[in-house]
């Protein structure tokens, strides 16, 4: 056979098999068609229309506590089982700072479910994309909702977020740590200037006495908040700017006494001063400023460690005040189907069934260590809350909890640089809080929105 | 076979072979459409996934966009704002001291280790491979690796340096340090790269140079400033262009500050780079973060053009 021939024959069997030059072009061509025209959001909402809702949320399997994304995963089951319309859990990495959540709603891909924070919660609700979950939330289960809890997750009495947990901030101690300094139970103390003392007692060569978190972000702020108010001060007040305040200069000045007397370390271990087990459960530090999540980090992480915990301490002549936090559901409006996203976000944390109440309790003391948002779960769970460090968190710390203010990010920003300045770089916190109002202030001239809480 | 058919054939072979000169291209053609189908791959590549897209950004910056499909015309506003944000001129600043202690750290040290390896052996190709590793890891793992190194109190460079008596010092928790040490981090990830550039211009460099000056008595010194420093101008060249560009658009530290410090402590480390990330993602702020962007580009651009013009367009004469 001559070289033709062979050719021809090769084209012969590529043609048998469905490969030709012109075919595979045009499948080429059409692949890359199909894929342009489905990334158009209306296009691509239509044919995603039979598939699952979308669950963005950060708990994954493997993750540090195995019993958080169980939970997670039989709620899923649970909707799964009983609806049609079938929910998808999908794990977003680095979800609070990443660039995962923001660039899909910026490209119209946003998930149908997913959670947020108060510190979040201005920017999607200004963004259009919070469906107003009230008319699927009975009365019966509004009125079992706490008004301090949610009112940073409405607006114009409408609800836009059912939260999973409250975590309030208090502080955590090494008892061993306690002991080697020759201190105890009596030691634990009540103001700012006797943490400081406390915090100098515990200081060695290899640990800091107390730790605060000194990373920028969010979580800073949210942890600071409660020092600012416990002198009576503000961020926003009347809708201008109440930062400038004797109240915020000497919040400020405790942060960066802290750190200037040595007593605080610069830079925490781990994740951040969020993480109990790298920091107290070490020994790096002796007192931590965390939330009521650690009990569950050290239960799980650090078994060992013998710890206690305590209220924050407050001023002279301040009022005691912590901060609560937490993560809430919600549903995307531009979603692919926002009325059944809606009512899965209720029907597992906000109804009057036994199933939702018991799920919000399983989350507060099984998978997490939390306050439960809700009264009802609150007394279903009265065993778990009536003993233990949840016991302390219920009778001594939660009851003077404020939610977490919702913010705009121009805000946060404006507050977070003063708290940095202050702690880590010298500034003067009077300059600090000066700059800090005028920043807010100037934003909100042009702002508009949802109101600032 | 008889003559008739004979000169059928021929004319019938002429017929094609004329039919072939018409369709096929002259030398001078052909080269000219071969060197534009080499280079199509990549121009295509670039204006798909660069001008395109610097493109958009430089439009892009010129709305209030809110991130959830809400674009407002500002025309020049968010350049305007610019002017007036201390975060934006002091990450400018931070970037400025980054470029300016980056660029000639790499070439120093880059050049240093090409010229400790540079000759054949065991223990030179040892060395090389120690020095490049670095450039293997990811940057993350680079980052949470030193920040074990220089963790306050208990790292073990923090306790060397209390040591020494320095003091528990607080490398990335204190604005005194933290740039300095993105920088040093810097330069140890990127330096085994940087050392492989300049080995392969150290190898260009002809062996008669230096013999000739031998003769004539010159040291190693004499040798260094006078036959290797001209000789390597067009690899300079090349090293301090990358490096600066490398340096402006932090686009090899960008992990490495997320990890360690977040721009912090108070902005200290804060690249504009990374504070376009935050504007962008954090703040949900596109139009104004593409509006610096855009900025950047400039800056970078008007840097390159002093580059190309100190050096008459990267063309060296040793004469």
């Amino acid at each position: 056979m001559d070289d033709r021939k062979k050719s021809n024959g090769g084209r012969a069997a590529s043609r048998g098999a469905g490969l030709t030059r012109r075919g595979v072009l045009s499948a080429g061509a059409a692949a890359l068609g199909g894929s342009a025209l489905s990334s158009f959001p209306y296009i691509s909402r239509a044919r995603a229309a039979g598939e699952p809702l979308k669950f963005w949320q950060f708990y994954a399997p493997g993750g540090p506590v195995a019993s958080q994304a169980k939970w997670f995963e039989d709620m899923v089951t649970s909707w799964n089982d009983k609806n049609d319309v079938k929910v998808q859990l999908e794990y977003i990495t680095d979800y609070m700072d990443g660039t995962k959540l923001p660039t899909a709603f910026a490209s119209g891909q946003g998930p149908d479910i997913f959670v947020i924070s108060p510190g979040d919660f201005l920017r999607y609700y200004n963004g259009g994309v919070l469906v107003d979950l009230t008319p699927y939330i009975e009365e019966k289960a509004k009125a079992d909702l706490p008004a301090g809890i949610m009112g940073t997750r409405m607006v114009d009495g409408k609800i836009y977020g059912i939260p999973m947990e409250v975590e309030p901030m208090a502080m955590y101690y090494s008892v061993e740590a306690f002991e080697q300094a020759k201190l105890n139970e009596n030691d634990i103390p009540k103001t700012w200037d006797q943490l400081l003392d406390v915090a100098k007692k515990l200081t060695n060569d290899k640990r800091y006495g107390v730790l605060f978190e000194s990373a920028p972000g969010y979580y800073q702020n949210f942890t600071w908040y409660p020092f600012l108010w416990q002198g009576g001060g503000e961020i926003v007040e009347g809708g201008k700017s109440a930062f400038n305040s004797p109240a915020t200069v000497q919040a400020l000045k405790f942060w960066q006494d802290a750190v200037n007397s040595g007593v605080c370390p610069r830079k925490p271990l781990g994740g951040g001063a969020w993480d109990t087990v790298p920091n107290l459960g070490s020994g790096f530090c002796a007192i931590q400023n965390v939330g009521i999540w650690g009990i569950a980090q050290l239960r799980e992480g650090s078994p060992n460690t013998k710890y206690g915990v305590f209220k924050l301490p407050t001023p002279a002549n301040g009022k005691y005040v912590t901060v609560g936090g937490g993560w809430a559901f919600v549903a995307n409006a531009k979603g692919k189907d926002p009325e059944t996203a809606a009512k899965f976000c209720v029907w597992a944390l906000g109804s009057m069934a036994p199933d939702s109440v018991q799920r919000v309790v399983d989350w507060c003391t099984k998978a997490k260590s939390d306050m439960p948002p809700r009264t009802s779960a609150l007394e279903a769970g009265k065993d778990a809350f009536e003993q233990g460090f949840l016991k302390t968190f219920k009778n001594d710390i939660y009851p003077g909890t404020r939610g977490e203010p919702r913010l705009p990010p121009q805000v946060y920003k404006a507050v977070s640089d003063a708290i940095q300045a202050c702690q880590l770089n010298g500034q003067d916190p009077q300059a600090a809080a000066a700059t800090a109002s005028q920043q807010i202030d100037a934003f909100l001239a042009g702002y508009k929105g949802a109101p600032l809480l | 076979m008889s003559v008739p058919a004979l000169k059928s054939a021929a004319q019938g072979a002429s017929a094609v072979s004329a039919r072939r000169r018409r369709l096929t291209l002259s030398m001078e053609r052909r080269e000219w459409l071969a060197g534009y189908l080499f280079v199509a791959p990549d121009a295509l590549g670039l204006l798909t996934f660069v001008a395109a897209p610097a493109f958009l950004a430089l439009a892009l910056g010129t709305f209030q966009v809110d991130g959830f499909g809400g674009y407002q015309f500002v025309g020049l506003g968010n350049y305007r704002r610019m002017l007036a944000d201390p975060l934006f001129l002091q990450s400018l600043r931070v970037t400025a001291i980054y470029v300016v202690a980056l660029v000639p750290c790499l070439y120093v040290v880059g050049l240093a280790l090409a010229l400790a390896v540079q000759r054949p052996s065991l223990a030179s190709s040892v060395f090389r491979s120690l020095f490049f590793m670095p450039q293997m890891v990811s940057l993350v793992v680079v980052a949470l690796v030193w920040q074990v190194l220089l963790v306050d109190k208990i790292g073990l460079l923090t306790r060397a340096a209390a040591f020494l008596g320095l003091g528990h010092i607080s490398w990335f928790g204190d604005p005194t340090f933290s740039l300095a040490v993105i920088v040093f981090i810097s330069v140890w990830f990127l330096m085994g790269f940087y050392m492989l550039i300049f080995l392969g211009g150290l190898q260009d460099i002809p062996r008669e140079f230096y013999d000739a000056a031998k003769i004539d008595g010159a040291g190693p010194i004499a040798c260094f400033f006078h036959i290797t420093l001209p000789l390597l101008q067009p690899t300079s060249f090349f090293i301090l262009l990358v490096s600066t560009v490398t340096a402006v658009c932090g686009s090899q530290t960008f992990d490495l500050i997320y990890v360690t410090t977040k721009g912090g402590p108070a902005n200290s480390t804060s690249l504009t780079t990374f504070y376009i990330y935050q504007t962008a993602f954090e703040f949900g702020d596109y139009g104004y973060a593409a509006a610096m962007a855009s900025v950047l580009i400039v800056i970078l651009m008007a840097l390159t053009f002093v580059l190309f013009l100190i050096t008459r367009g990267g063309r060296f004469h040793y004469a």
